[in-house]
């Protein structure tokens, strides 16, 4: 095959063997890659009520067509597995260097089955794969593992790992790559950890085969000039990162501030990229072949907060910072460190500790639970909850369960700002309601990476739209949704968008992008197909949930967001609408009243003979 | 005896809007030199629509960024008032 290698690797963790398979390719086509293959064999294999941390979870690492190949940001890798945070399933998305030296492997997809006894990585090298023992390493955080595993593998090789928290199930913790980068939502490392897996270690040196490669790579290199001529221009995300945003969400009134009682944070000046780059930025960091560099490559030398890495993104600045009510940019750049170096996801910690902190306020959790004073502002406490939580040590523990689950324990889920018990990303969908409806039909629970409408609402790309109403909303929110589900499932970074997303006069979407994946791939995409493939996509991740127990009652959001009004900003009297805008998604996505894919849609979308509802189709 | 006026005449004064102008994260290099932060003030004549004022903003509007006023995307003809905070940021996806 072409674009695609059309092999996986599957790994029997029970016995410690494992054997290879092709790829169907009416299969490749129809699901992409990435995100779209893992969720019809997941589909196809596991009973998707299965308990997420149980051997018979499957998880599952998958490149995409893309990955490895010139294409612009043509390197990344997913996540796929039910999640332990949320029931449903994790789609979790990473970037680095890891992704394309997984491709180069010659496989495009580890599937993992059962649980091994002992601690162990797998090590991979090209078409060669060993078990290997990993007693040595169970309790090392990230940064050490790659460290010990180069030296007895190859230097070159590249490391996914979990840290001590996902060792210890934490139901937020991560899978790291390359040390500083993260598949990070929805407790993908709980799983992996659940397996005894520890690390899986790649060193691939077989070149990605393409369909027309002269013409790909010439394409490829107009459009890698134009991103990054255009990044050159506006380049807040080369000269911020992502750090860019704190300023912008503040200006809307929809940054998280404490637990999300508002959307305005008076320390705001304090994080904004520009006082990243003045203090702690060495310099930017590309993944591999990306043409803007939104990386930050940082170090902190502040007493009390010293530290090396990479980051923080703008939703741990949200997440750890300002919802936190924390404006101490060492402490949060530190506290992004030992997140990486424990492997958690910096979004769930940070609103976890944030939502513990507003329960401390209000007398619910005491000094005996939480074992010390939890004051929103205070930074050291967040760093000291960070560092609990990957020990799961003391009120660590609570915290490792996510903030529902805590809050819950307290007897009052109400003040976890969650969706599907994931947190919410860096924007108040009270005040960019759009967001409020991908939140909560997001088929992993609360993710701005399900389909970011924010780019529109927010960012004015390709043009800015109101946040404040619901008209249009549905229909945005599907294309996003879709649209992402394609780019995800393609093994591209969403950035790869940066002003272009649906702008018509740039031809990215869905042109260049069909032309760039029938050069790569020969396998002949329309525009139309390659939508629709998004659309399949999305719907089979639907279909999973629903048979893993969730229902239309799970698309909602917290009653904060639904009833109490933002207090200031521009949003100030606003909720977040959603009962306006949910029937109309419904019928948009060819759903039923309770959310449930009809016959006609399933059938449209050729996913209608894979195992139906048992009763529940209509007819 | 001719009156020497030390400020600007009041009937002056009264006829001006003074608007906040914030330029965020890239447009900071265009901020004068007695900006606090990354805000300013502009004194514009009274009745000075959105669109006008665009052209008093020393950011090259053919990149397209995102203008706000009061935190929402005004009207072409939308009438200036005291107060008014006016954000500028490009228009660039991300976070």
């Amino acid at each position: 095959m072409n674009g695609w290698n059309g092999r996986l690797l599957r790994i029997d963790l029970n016995r410690h063997t494992v054997s290879t398979e092709d790829i169907d390719p009416q299969m490749a086509k129809d699901f992409i890659g990435g995100r779209g293959w893992a969720i019809r064999y997941l589909y196809d294999e596991m009973d998707p009520r299965t308990d997420s941390l149980d051997a018979e979870n499957k998880l599952i690492f998958c490149t995409g067509p893309l990955t490895g190949t010139p294409a612009p940001t043509g390197n990344r890798y997913m996540v796929i597995t039910k999640s332990p945070l949320t029931g449903a399933i994790s789609c979790s998305n990473s970037g680095g260097t890891f992704p394309t030296e997984m491709k180069r492997t010659g496989f495009d997809m580890f599937i993992f089955e059962g649980k091994s006894e002992r601690p162990v990585y797998l090590w991979v090298e090209d078409d060669r794969a060993e078990i290997r023992p990993a007693d040595h390493l169970w309790g090392a955080d990230t940064h050490q593992t790659v460290e010990t595993i180069l030296t007895e593998t190859d230097p070159k090789a590249r490391v996914a790992c979990i840290g001590p928290a996902g060792e210890r199930l934490a139901r937020i913790a991560a899978i790291m790559n390359d040390k500083h980068r993260a598949a990070a939502r929805s407790g993908v490392g709980a799983v992996m950890g659940a397996k005894n897996l520890k690390a899986v270690v790649v060193r691939g040196t077989q070149e990605v085969s393409l369909a027309n490669e002269e013409e790909m790579r010439e394409l490829c290199q107009t459009v890698q000039a134009e991103v990054g001529r255009d990044v050159k221009k506006g380049s807040a995300l080369r000269e911020y990162g992502t750090a860019y945003v704190p300023e912008v969400t503040n200006e809307l009134g929809i940054l998280p501030t404490r637990n999300f009682q508002t959307g305005q944070f008076e320390g705001v000046e304090s994080i904004t990229g520009q006082a990243l780059k003045d203090k702690y930025l060495i310099r930017p960091k590309p993944c591999f072949r990306c043409p803007i560099a939104c990386g930050r490559l940082t170090r902190v030398d502040d007493e009390g907060y010293e530290g090396e890495g990479e980051g923080p993104e703008y939703e741990t600045i949200a997440a750890l910072g300002s919802a936190c009510g924390v404006d101490n940019l060492a402490a949060i750049t530190k506290a992004n460190y030992l997140c990486n170096e424990l492997g958690l996801d910096t979004i769930s910690m940070g609103a976890t500790i944030s939502c513990a902190m507003e329960l401390y306020e209000k007398g619910i959790l005491t000094d005996k639970d939480s074992g010390m004073a939890l004051r929103f502002g205070d930074a050291d406490a967040v760093i000291e909850m960070v560092r609990r939580t990957g020990a799961r040590e003391g009120f660590g523990n609570l915290l490792a369960e996510g903030s529902y689950r805590m809050a819950e324990r307290f007897g009052h889920p109400e003040y976890a700002i969650t969706a599907k018990k994931q947190e919410f990303p860096g924007y108040d969908p009270r005040g960019s309601k759009g967001m409020g409806l991908l939140y909560a039909t997001s088929n992993i629970g609360a993710s701005h990476m399900a389909g970011d409408v924010a780019y529109s609402e927010v960012f004015g790309v390709p043009e800015k739209l109101d946040p404040l109403t619901t008209t249009g909303k549905p229909a945005l929110v599907k294309r996003f949704e879709d649209a992402f589900a394609v780019i995800d499932a393609a093994g591209l970074c969403v950035f790869l968008s940066v002003r272009y997303l649906f702008d018509p006069s740039v031809e990215l979407w869905p042109t260049r992008l069909t032309q760039i994946m029938n050069l790569a791939t020969g396998a002949g995409y329309t525009e139309e197909t390659l939508l629709e493939a998004g659309e399949r996509i999305y719907n089979l991740e639907r279909m999973f949930l629903l048979k893993a127990g969730l229902t239309k009652k799970d698309d909602t959001l917290p009653a904060r967001m639904l009833t109490e009004p933002l207090p200031e900003g521009p949003g100030k009297g606003h909720v977040a609408d959603l009962e306006e805008m949910l029937p109309e998604f419904y019928r948009l996505r060819g759903w039923d009243e309770d959310g449930i894919p009809t016959a006609d849609t399933l059938k449209a979308l050729r996913i209608d003979l894979l195992n139906p509802l048992d009763g529940d189709c209509d007819d | 005896m001719a009156q020497t006026w030390i400020h600007a005449p009041p009937a002056y004064e009264v006829s001006c809007v003074k608007v906040t102008i914030k330029l965020l994260n890239v447009y900071r290099k265009y901020l004068p030199d007695d900006a606090q932060g990354s805000a300013y003030t502009l004194r514009v004549a009274r009745g000075t629509r959105f669109s006008e004022l665009l052209a008093q903003i020393p950011v090259p509007m053919d990149e397209r960024p995102v203008v706000l006023v009061n935190g929402s995307t005004p009207a072409a003809h939308q009438i200036l008032v005291d107060g008014d905070v006016v954000a500028v940021f490009p228009s660039i996806a991300g976070g």
